[in-house]
């Protein structure tokens, strides 16, 4: 990376000059045969007329590429203006209660110490760039924050140092910052002063979201707007997912040789279940696994076809407080609806911490309905008794992913350990793993995030320490000769592990295939004749 | 400098230090109710803190009671706050200056401590061999307080100065800090070398406060060391500095706030549900009069798309 110390002051100089430029070269190496960088395809560069029309001052990658140029100083100051007033309102009770307390907090409290920099795996992964320190977006938040928000701010910023000048350049490239956190928490787990970074990165996402309409289209336009629209950020219309659905209980009946039949829409069913959809069109062995499960083990429960109740996802919580409030508690709508006892969630870590925990204190009066977490749920039915397991089945090498939204944040554990160590002979963890895993390098929604050159930026930046973790994890077995089964209960961490597997050909070099946990578990049932995880499909 | 000039400096500055501390600290109380935030580990859930695990991971958890630890949060502060395990467990290479800084304060408060309670043994006439005990050890706190201070004061000086990872977040606020409490600490180790018995008098200097005798006097160098203290004292509750009370909120009240609704809260988030919301985005569809309840909330359709 050619501009390795950065300043803060930095931000704010060089107009449209690019930041840094990343260099695979030196970033952590990784482990046979993956060191081999002349052997990896290259970092997708931008194109001499992508550098003319888009926004690549931070780093050379893009992850929206309809952020808007202004076409003279009236539309920069207009956007100034506009950064300004929504810092203020970051700040009041009336707009931002949400999240008043934490944020002033970390923005009064931080005592620049750098102990949370090397709990950051994007800032490892990278060879320590400045630009990715959780630190540096943070401090230059803060002194934003100090000088145009606090009175008498601008002459304290001149006296004390560290004066950041507010102009477009900052704007922009704060706004890419901003996408370049995963929201994972490791550096607000590891600060002595209780200082979350990854929350001021998502304050931040929220400033451009909310007041100046500035967000990732995949989150956003194709995201929630959409999954409030027509039911799902896939597109998929009620209409389509049942029948979707219909199609794969027909199929996997077939391959199973057991009756395939998921319910819908049953009121007064004990449990409504809300899949991410996107599993439905790219992981569909998971949904169709749990209609295996819930059926054999007898449970009352339903999936609903209503607008969004079949697609569990809540971007809202990566980027914006209003879409995410919108979100649950139209799903808390959905489940009063059908008079449900509770609530159960498929296997995707943000939509639990969203439906779950940050949402809990908008989903007021009757709309709050108890909220079970995946894991709990498929360990009390593995372990009712009423499924019959031969873990025999499944004697292949398993590591397990953490979802950060589902242990580092809500603290869920043991119950998927405790499935894995009875039903998988090879099981075996990664390191570190539990609440100190590392993100997969898609969490904070950048998992479904693909503009112009982004995705090339998750698999060689933001995924890399978890890639190495994998390798590690099967390093006694390395070769593709052994299959090996990496088991991520989350959606938005199975897309980015595609992501990273695919580009570099780890099913073909080691053999390494993804998926969730409750295919492990199908897979091991007595009464299921044929395997139910087929390596060749994954 | 005698008379009552140490009474009004010393409660005055003690009086301005609390009023500014309590008023901050209420004006954190004060701040609305937030949304959920919380990060394991939670030492409070008994049985599951240990691993970072949850309540969460209960079969139904809404009908089980909850089993909170009340000794497991104050252990993992205590942890936390005398031995920097944060800082020992996630940056090795500060924790040696860091913790001789922190331990050097917490010593001199000790001391601090117990200079007041030789001043009541003083009033009270307690038996002298046991205030010689006393003050031999607050001697024993006072020294080692204040060398450890210093050296940690003037180490994170150079440190920040030198030091490639600390160096581009520095501000001069940052150095005048560390140099304002290294001048604490260096000025009370000068007055301990300078006096005969420091120990005593200081517990003297204290009893002539509490006493409210008008004869109080004080060595150059304790004077000293005594205004820096107190002008210290003065500035520390406007600063960052206060981070041993912000630490209590972003603990308790938000890593480790995992409390569901109850009725109180209900109250506040009906109250905070229904301000008005004036962000510009579109999609927000707000204009400062549609509260965070109608911006958030659509009514259900009972129809299906065909």
């Amino acid at each position: 990376m050619t501009k390795r110390k950065l300043k803060l002051t930095d931000i704010s100089k060089g107009e449209d000059t690019q930041l840094i430029d990343i260099n695979i070269d030196e970033m952590m190496p990784l482990p046979p045969p993956y060191d081999k960088v002349e052997e990896l395809r290259g970092f997708k560069q931008l194109t001499d007329d992508q550098r003319e029309r888009l926004v690549c001052n931070l780093d050379g990658v893009v992850s929206y590429a309809a952020l808007p140029k202004p076409k003279n100083k009236e539309e920069e100051k207009k956007y100034v203006e506009q950064f300004v007033s929504g810092l203020k309102k970051l700040l009041s009770k009336e707009n931002n209660w949400t999240f008043l307390q934490p944020l002033l907090l970390s923005i009064d409290y931080c005592a620049q110490c750098q102990t949370c920099c090397d709990a950051c795996p994007i800032y490892l992964a990278s060879d320590r760039n400045d630009l990715y320190r959780p630190t540096y977006r943070s401090e230059i938040f803060r002194r934003l924050v100090n000088k145009y928000i606090k009175p008498g701010g601008k002459l304290r910023a001149k006296v004390t140092g560290g004066d950041i000048e507010l102009n477009w350049t900052t704007i922009s490239r704060l706004y890419e910052l901003s996408y370049r956190c995963n929201l994972c928490r490791r550096c607000a787990q590891s600060c002595p002063m209780g200082v979350d970074n990854a929350l001021i990165s998502r304050e931040l996402r929220k400033l451009f979201s909310q007041e100046l309409g500035w967000a990732p289209k995949e989150l956003h336009e194709k995201g929630t707007v959409l999954q409030l629209a027509v039911g799902s950020a896939t597109g998929m219309r009620p209409n389509v997912a049942i029948d979707n659905l219909k199609f794969l209980d027909e199929e996997f009946s077939e391959a199973t040789g057991i009756d395939v039949s998921t319910p819908w829409d049953k009121e007064g069913a004990d449990i409504l279940l809300i899949h991410s959809a996107g599993d439905i069109i790219s992981f569909p062995e998971s949904p169709i696994a749990f209609t295996i499960l819930c059926n054999a083990a007898g449970l009352n429960w339903t999936l609903s076809s209503e607008i969004p109740g079949y697609d569990g996802i809540n971007y809202g919580v990566f980027y914006d407080d209003v879409q995410l409030a919108k979100v649950a508690t139209r799903h808390a709508q959905i489940a009063r609806k059908l008079k449900v006892k509770k609530i159960v969630m498929g296997e995707c870590g943000h939509q639990h911490k969203a439906t779950m925990t940050v949402a809990d204190r908008v989903l007021t009066g009757d709309l709050n309905i108890p909220r079970e977490n995946v894991m709990t749920f498929l360990e009390n039915i593995v372990f009712s008794g009423k499924i019959k397991f031969d873990p025999s089945k499944n004697d292949f090498p398993v590591t397990l992913h953490d979802p950060c939204n589902l242990v580092r944040n809500l603290g869920v554990v043991e119950p998927q350990r405790r499935i894995l160590r009875y039903l998988c002979p090879q099981f075996r963890e990664m390191t570190p793993y539990g609440i100190d895993n590392y993100c997969c390098g898609g969490g904070g929604g950048l998992s479904v995030m693909s503009d112009v050159n982004f995705t090339d930026w998750k698999v060689f930046v933001a995924g890399r320490m978890k890639f190495k973790q994998i390798l590690d994890a099967f390093s006694d077995q390395p070769g593709p000769e052994v299959k090996k089964y990496l088991c991520a209960p989350c959606l938005n961490c199975k897309l980015q592990f595609r992501d990273i597997l695919d580009y570099y050909e780890a099913r073909e070099h080691s053999g390494i295939i993804c998926g969730g946990l409750a295919e492990l578990i199908v897979n091991a049932m007595v009464d299921i004749k044929n395997p139910y995880i087929t390596w060749e499909e994954y | 400098m005698s008379g009552i000039f140490w009474h009004i400096l010393v409660f005055g500055v003690i009086g301005i230090f609390l009023i500014v501390i309590i008023y901050r600290t209420l004006a954190i109380t004060r701040l609305p109710v937030h949304l959920r935030w919380e990060l394991a580990p939670i030492p409070h859930e008994k049985g599951k803190g240990r691993y970072g695990g949850s309540y969460l991971e209960e079969y139904e958890w809404w009908n089980k009671p909850q089993h909170r630890s009340r000794m497991a949060p104050i252990i993992y502060m205590a942890k936390e706050i005398f031995l920097l395990r944060g800082i020992w467990e996630h940056n090795r290479a500060l924790w040696p200056l860091s913790f001789a800084f922190h331990m050097g304060i917490y010593l001199i408060v000790v001391m601090l401590l117990l200079s007041v309670m030789n001043a009541v043994f003083i009033i009270a006439q307690v038996a002298l061999n046991v205030l010689n005990v006393s003050l031999g050890i607050a001697s024993v706190f006072a020294l080692v307080g204040y060398l450890l201070g210093s050296v940690g004061a003037v180490g994170l000086i150079i440190k920040r100065a030198l030091d490639a990872n600390l160096r581009p977040f520095n501000t001069i606020t940052k150095y005048f800090n560390l140099v304002f409490l290294g001048a604490v600490f260096v000025s009370g180790a000068y007055a301990w070398f300078s006096s005969p018995d420091f120990a005593s008098e200081m517990s003297f200097f204290i009893k002539g406060l509490i006493a409210l005798d008008a004869g109080v006097a004080l060595t150059f160098s304790l004077s000293l060391h005594v205004i820096i203290s107190l002008l210290f004292v003065l500035y520390l509750p406007w600063t960052d500095m206060i981070h041993f009370i912000a630490k209590y909120f972003t603990y308790h009240e938000i890593r480790w706030n995992d409390a569901p609704q109850d009725e109180k809260m209900k109250k506040e988030l009906r109250g905070l549900l229904a301000q008005p919301v004036s962000w510009s985005a579109a999609h927000v569809e707000a204009n400062g009069v549609k509260n965070w309840a109608d911006v958030t909330s659509k009514k259900t359709s009972d129809e299906k798309e065909a």
